[in-house]
């Protein structure tokens, strides 16, 4: 991993066109900007991280398991619900 | 109606309309590598769905509609910033499903912040990652009901 010193207002160049500010620095929070094309996903790693657990988590349930709740959820559901 | 033949884990060899097949040109957050999906649904556990990989056997993940049981979910995109390609596309022409997790004490939650894009017309589907917003990952699903 490339480690890069830098202070507040500096910038570093990615590529040909994504540029890293560092706006403002306030104790342990940084404020960063980031220039880059709108088809390069950027996300915060956390949340994306969740995203997966959810994901590796959800396609571990069985058949049996969902039977089993849709029961509970449609009878909770049936008041006003055509389906 | 061109029919394939898939093996999946759960429901065992199946056959599915070859043109109700998703793409997802940028994967599936969790399990990197697969493109191809399909959207099934078990009459015995509706309104949960199954997005299954169409290569994988082992890869499905339950989700469902939101709207069913948070009617007032909103989340702020429009289609071209969802994907360059779908700039001619309509709100109309997608649908939104979230994933659906049960815990152990078969309480249910919905991840309301990685919603499964689908777009009907391209039969493309996109998982986006919502970091500003009010709403939770595990979203439990019988609250206020």
């Amino acid at each position: 991993m490339l480690i890069l010193t830098r202070r507040a207002e500096e910038k570093i160049k990615i590529g040909d066109n994504i540029v890293v500010n560092v706006f403002e620095i306030d104790g342990n929070v940084v404020k960063i900007g980031i220039d880059a094309p709108k088809d390069i996903p950027i996300y915060r790693m956390e949340v994306l991280e969740q995203i997966e657990n959810k994901n590796i988590e959800a396609a571990s349930k069985t058949p049996e398991d969902v039977a089993d709740v849709a029961q509970l959820f449609n009878k909770k559901f049936s008041r006003g619900q055509e389906n | 109606m061109n029919t394939l033949k898939i093996d999946t884990r759960k429901f065992g060899p199946i056959e599915i309309d070859e043109t109700k097949i998703l793409s997802m040109p940028d994967g599936l957050p969790g399990f990197s590598g697969y493109h191809k999906f399909i959207l099934l649904e078990d009459p015995n556990s509706k309104p949960f769905c199954w997005f299954q990989s169409v290569e994988d056997p082992s890869l499905s993940l339950v989700v469902m509609s939101p709207f069913i049981f948070k009617p007032d979910y909103e989340i702020d995109v429009t289609p071209q910033d969802i994907r360059k390609s779908w700039k001619a596309q309509k709100e109309e022409d997608l649908t939104v499903y979230v994933v659906i997790n049960i815990t152990e004490e078969k309480k249910i939650t919905a991840n309301l912040i990685g919603p499964i894009i689908i777009n009907t017309k391209t039969s493309e589907a996109v998982q986006l990652v919502i970091s500003d917003s009010e709403y939770s990952h595990q979203h439990n699903v019988l609250e206020g009901v």
